[in-house]
């Protein structure tokens, strides 16, 4: 009873952690949004923290280049396992517009490994939201083939 | 046999109170803010999930610190419920407090550090205010005993106005709510990121949040003891005070740690220290 009630827990209380790798502030401020009290993600226990050690997703945005994928695979190791990353708008899943440009190695998955990955420029908040469900129905996956 | 039960069940209440306690703070504190909020159980979950989180510990000595934090904060619950000494009670929860902040200590996050540092402020500011509080309703009550509190007859709230606004300091500081909320930086006040919490994750951090609910549980049985006339009336009188902390909470901004220690404090302590002299007096 006690192993069913640890495992139900890890699905009401996803801990998000939000990194903005180079976006241009859309997709961040449409996650953001599902914060407030109009989509309120509270309701399903996601609180957005600041602390990788802490956090069960990882919610990242924009396109990755040299400099911060080193602070992205940082932040991903620091995470407790099991871990989930969402990969939110264009430039998330694929680079974007910014794909060919010198700079951009691509999308978050070039870096670390991707479960869910939300398109739109910027994606919106439901989609965000239906990620994190789409996320979790993963997870219960991953935790029942553990068992 | 009958002291040995009561402090069974304060071993076991006092967690869930205070757990329920939190579950309470972030619905109402939601609705406050136009949101439905998470279940009235959220934190329990919280708590079971990161129970089955796999991380490594910030330093070894973390784990050892974590563990006797809980075990202090749950003897001192254990200790009230079953009617001892309040000053033991006390000196326990103070040393409880104590472990949380040396395991911060210990990591290598600058951000714990500094959450530890300012917990240290928080102590030094509401341990005297808390002492002098007991040492109050000692005097009034006419025994060190929990159990000579719950005996005397009529509310003791009359015989110690002075006493309660210290004492709603040392429940929103005890609380981490604002204008306190220095050190661990809970809720959405994230300039720490999780001050002195930030280094503890997985497992330690299930346990030193069911030590917090525990240390919640016996700071509001202590508000509650100032109107012990029944456990009804207890149990009202508590969750009066915790309504009034979370009131506070959402309508007040914070303050630094330098008005808690050197303006807030003091005259929380002289307040108290004036009632202790009246009830000599008197």
């Amino acid at each position: 009873m006690f192993g069913a009630f640890l495992k139900k827990s890890q699905l009401r209380s996803p801990w998000l952690l939000h990194f903005d790798c180079g976006s241009c502030n859309g997709c961040d401020i449409e996650t953001l949004a599902c914060l407030t009290p109009v989509y309120d993600v509270e309701r399903f226990g996601i609180i957005n923290v600041g602390n990788p050690r802490h956090a069960d997703l990882l919610v990242v945005t924009g396109t990755v280049n040299p400099r911060n994928a080193v602070v992205l695979k940082n932040l991903f190791d620091q995470m407790p396992t099991p871990r989930l990353v969402i990969a939110i708008g264009a430039c998330g899943c694929s680079g974007g517009v910014f794909r060919e440009a010198p700079n951009v190695l691509g999308g978050v998955d070039k870096v670390i490994p991707v479960d869910v990955y939300v398109p739109g420029c910027p994606a919106r908040p439901e989609a965000i939201m239906d990620a994190v469900v789409a996320g979790l129905a993963k997870l219960k996956g991953i935790l029942e083939a553990d068992q | 046999m009958k002291t040995l039960a009561l402090a069974l069940a304060g071993l076991v209440l006092a967690p869930l109170f205070g757990g329920l306690a939190a579950g309470l703070d972030r619905v109402l504190t939601a609705r406050l803010q136009s949101r439905l909020g998470p279940p009235l159980l959220q934190p329990f979950h919280d708590a079971a999930k990161l129970w089955s989180k796999v991380i490594s510990p910030a330093s070894p000595w973390q784990g050892l610190f974590v563990r006797w934090a809980l075990t202090a904060a749950l003897a001192s619950a254990a200790l009230f419920a079953s009617g001892a000494d309040l000053l033991l009670c006390f000196f326990v929860q103070a040393a409880g407090a104590s472990f949380v902040a040396l395991g911060a200590f210990c990591g290598s996050s600058p951000y714990g550090r500094l959450g530890a540092q300012r917990e240290l402020f928080q102590m030094l500011a509401y341990e005297p205010v808390l002492l002098v509080a007991l040492l109050c309703l000692a005097k009034a009550a006419g025994g060190f005993e929990a159990s000579a509190v719950l005996a005397v007859n009529g509310p003791l709230l009359f015989k110690l106005p002075l006493v309660a606004p210290g004492l709603i300091f040392v429940v929103l500081v005890k609380l981490r709510k604002s204008p306190f909320d220095l050190a661990a930086s809970q809720h959405m006040h994230q300039e720490l990121v999780r001050g002195v919490y930030t280094d503890y994750a997985g497992r330690d951090l299930a346990l030193i949040k069911i030590a917090h609910w525990a240390d919640v549980a016996v700071v509001l049985w202590i508000c509650a003891l100032f109107w012990a006339t029944g456990p009804v009336q207890m149990l009202l009188a508590g969750l009066v005070t915790l309504l009034l902390a979370l009131l506070i909470d959402n309508i007040s901004a914070r303050l630094t740690w330098r008005v808690m220690l050197k303006v807030v404090a003091p005259a929380a302590l002289a307040l108290a220290s004036a009632n202790l002299f009246w009830l000599y007096l008197g």
